[in-house]
């Protein structure tokens, strides 16, 4: 690894850090407004910033409530229960949030970076090398996405047990049973999407997603598997805990389920831990079935519309694009996620699961199946 | 040699949770010790070129066969206690054990040699493209189809035998069936009568 | 390059600790079966190690299969750990010296 790889990757891992943690805080203001939205009430304007020495004060549609969030998290007293376990209480916040974190780090968030045609005053020191815009293009890349989700099954197990609390014991045992029966839905549903593109790699099936098909119709993966997007979805807000899958800490039964024994910033993770979740939900269903980075009719050089008629874009312009059609697609997908948490009342606890066994497995497989005996049909 | 420091970085952390995982008084606190031990062993695996088969061992061990621990040792109300009576008296007989043992296997490995010292060629850097997991897929659905359908037989019936034998449903059990009880309806359970009033005898 | 012996001892070392292990908690059948987990994975240490020096994705494939049969073992050993718990309220291997079910 050279000095400009070297260089290339800390940028990379630092707009990764930053889009995910912007997500994480802007997540709380959108939910919180959406939801004003939608049962018609004016919502969160409560906090404010007044300028000092003035009567002037910052409103700005509520946005300093998930600041006011964060300082209220940090500020309170960290409260810990009178029987604890201490090991794996601490561990619990930390294997909650960092799998989340580290989840997009296979994730392709733009196309191919040039930095010497970007920077020419740079070209030297880069000598023509090109990267993709992924902090690890590493091969296996679905697998690490399914590796990390397993490890935070883990932090909600050991939080709940840690905390010596029935509540949170019960919500462990949720978490743990609830986590298991959806990761085995998506990962179904993956494999699907897997066999379309004839690779494991996020890279390369976001590649394999440009171009289109029909002739004018975007080649996405929800195009090939519009099933397989809509369980991965199901499967996805299952996984991130949230209404109407959120059991393991649904207040009306067990208080906050299996992080009811956590204060203050500790309890502010797994809060966060959840918010950026979705926005990882989001961005893996944007990398899977919703072509990643990729504009309809774009490619590397510029838009090409099927009537024929080119705009050719600077490499610049390109990169921009790309990262901003990434950011706005999860964002779509965020605000989706939100709708559906304030439209949908809870399962119950039985229904729950057997709706992942019951209905959404069958479903995965009899799509996988249906998938294999489609390419197969169409290979002999 | 970056890989080598790492090498050993992860191998002494690897020894150090085994020994965790066998020596901790807590059985969550040996399955953490297991998780972590399986982890540092994914990366080991990783540096030795294995890469479908270090995620793989974190997808099955950490995501699903460690969380059934967890559920077992968290459900099971355990007297740790008495369980743990005679742990220092066979403490000492446990490491002159493993001490043979180990010195054993160093002695075949060092002493014998098995005649590694010629296959070192064999290794070979692989390029940024190369696929462990094309490879390795390729190589179970072709050479190895038969063993991968077999190995699919005995998960179910692991799924199967794991199910029967834990299921506590006996014949003439009762049950509620809550989804019955929400469906019903008045008009089920209550039978309105029109008629006319009777006078008295 | 990681030299294909210190791959061997490091498994060696591995599954030595999982043989003491069995040895000094030898009244929990659940830390038993977790030391049995640990030799497995110490196995699949040297099917690793040869595959990566040996250039032969052969032993990649038994790890795989060990991989599968050790997930179906922990499960059943774990289903029947279970049942021995609900009949007995004790998962002691002294306690479990009855031929009766």
């Amino acid at each position: 690894m050279t000095a400009p790889d070297f260089a290339i990757s800390l940028v990379y891992i630092a707009y990764a850090l930053a889009v995910l943690l912007t997500f994480g805080a802007i997540l709380t203001w959108v939910e919180r407004k959406q939801a004003a939205i939608m049962s018609d009430r004016i919502g969160a304007n409560r906090a404010y910033v007044r300028i000092p020495f003035t009567q002037v004060k910052l409103i700005w549609l509520g946005l300093f409530h998930g600041m006011a969030d964060g300082l209220k998290l940090l500020l309170k007293e960290d409260f810990k229960p009178l029987a604890y376990d201490k090991l794996a209480y601490a561990l619990g916040p930390w294997l909650a949030i960092v799998p989340v974190l580290l989840v997009f780090a296979v994730v392709p968030f733009g196309g191919t970076l040039d930095p010497g045609r970007l920077f020419p005053s740079l070209a030297e020191w880069f000598g023509g090398r090109t990267y993709p815009m992924q902090i690890a293009p590493i091969d296996a890349g679905i697998l690490i996405v399914f590796a990390f989700s397993g490890i935070t099954i883990i932090g909600a197990m050991l939080a709940g047990w840690s905390s010596a609390n029935k509540f949170s014991l019960l919500g462990a045992l949720r978490a743990g049973s609830q986590l298991i029966s959806y990761e085995l839905v998506m990962g179904l549903t993956v494999l699907g999407i897997v066999l379309i593109f004839g690779t494991v790699n996020l890279g390369t099936i976001v590649e394999r997603q440009s171009g289109t098909v029909l002739g004018f119709l975007p080649a996405w993966g929800i195009v090939y598997q519009p099933f397989a997007a809509v369980l991965f979805l199901i499967a996805g807000i299952a996984e991130n805990k949230r209404i109407p899958f959120d059991l393991p800490e649904a207040e009306s039964e067990l208080i906050s389920g299996y992080f009811t024994e956590y204060s203050a910033m500790k309890q502010g993770v797994f809060m966060l831990s959840e918010f950026i979740e979705i926005a990882v939900i989001g961005a893996l269903f944007v990398t899977l079935f919703f072509g990643g980075y990729n504009l309809p009719w774009m490619n590397d050089t510029g838009f090409v519309f099927p009537g024929g008629h080119a705009v050719p874009l600077s490499h610049g312009w390109v990169v921009v694009l790309q990262l901003l059609t990434f950011l706005g697609k999860v964002f779509l997908l965020c605000s989706f996620q939100i709708l559906v948490r304030w439209t949908l009342p809870r399962f119950r606890w039985d229904q729950l699961l057997r709706f992942a066994w019951k209905f959404l497995l069958p479903l995965a497989i009899a799509n996988l199946v249906v998938t294999a005996v489609a390419l197969w049909a169409q290979q002999a | 040699m970056m890989v080598n420091v790492l090498f050993y970085v992860f191998g002494a952390i690897l020894v150090l949770t085994a020994l965790g995982v066998i020596t901790a008084r807590n059985p969550v606190h040996c399955a953490l010790f297991l998780v972590a031990a399986f982890l540092n062993s994914a990366v080991i695996w990783l540096l030795l070129q294995a890469e479908f088969l270090a995620l793989t061992l974190v997808v099955v061990y950490v995501g699903a066969v460690m969380v059934l621990w967890l559920f077992v040792v968290m459900m099971l109300d355990v007297d740790v206690e008495k369980l743990r009576q005679g742990f220092t008296r066979y403490a000492p007989l446990g490491a002159l054990i493993a001490l043979v043992v180990a010195v054993q296997i160093g002695l075949v490995v060092h002493v014998r040699k098995l005649g590694l010292g010629d296959t070192a060629a064999a290794v070979v850097d692989r390029p940024a493209d190369h696929s462990n997991t094309q490879e390795l897929g390729h190589l179970l659905y072709t050479q190895y189809l038969y063993p991968f359908e077999i190995a699919a037989v005995i998960l179910l019936v692991a799924i199967v035998a794991a199910i029967t034998l834990t299921m506590r449903d006996r014949p003439g059990q009762k049950v509620q069936d809550i989804g019955k009880q929400v469906a019903v309806r008045a008009k089920d359970r209550v039978r309105l009568v029109k008629m006319d009033a009777e006078a008295r005898q | 390059m990681i030299p294909l012996s210190h791959v061997l001892l490091l498994s060696g070392i591995l599954f030595s600790l999982a043989v003491a292990g069995i040895f000094i908690n030898r009244k929990n059948v659940l830390l038993l079966l977790m030391c049995i987990e640990l030799m497995l994975l110490s196995v699949n240490f040297n099917f690793i190690a040869f595959s990566h020096h040996l250039g032969d994705l052969a032993g990649q494939v038994f790890v795989f299969f060990i991989l599968t049969v050790a997930a179906a073992e922990s499960a059943i050993g774990l289903a029947i750990l279970v049942v021995l718990f609900r009949e007995r309220r004790s998962i002691n291997v002294e306690d479990l010296d009855a031929m009766r079910g």
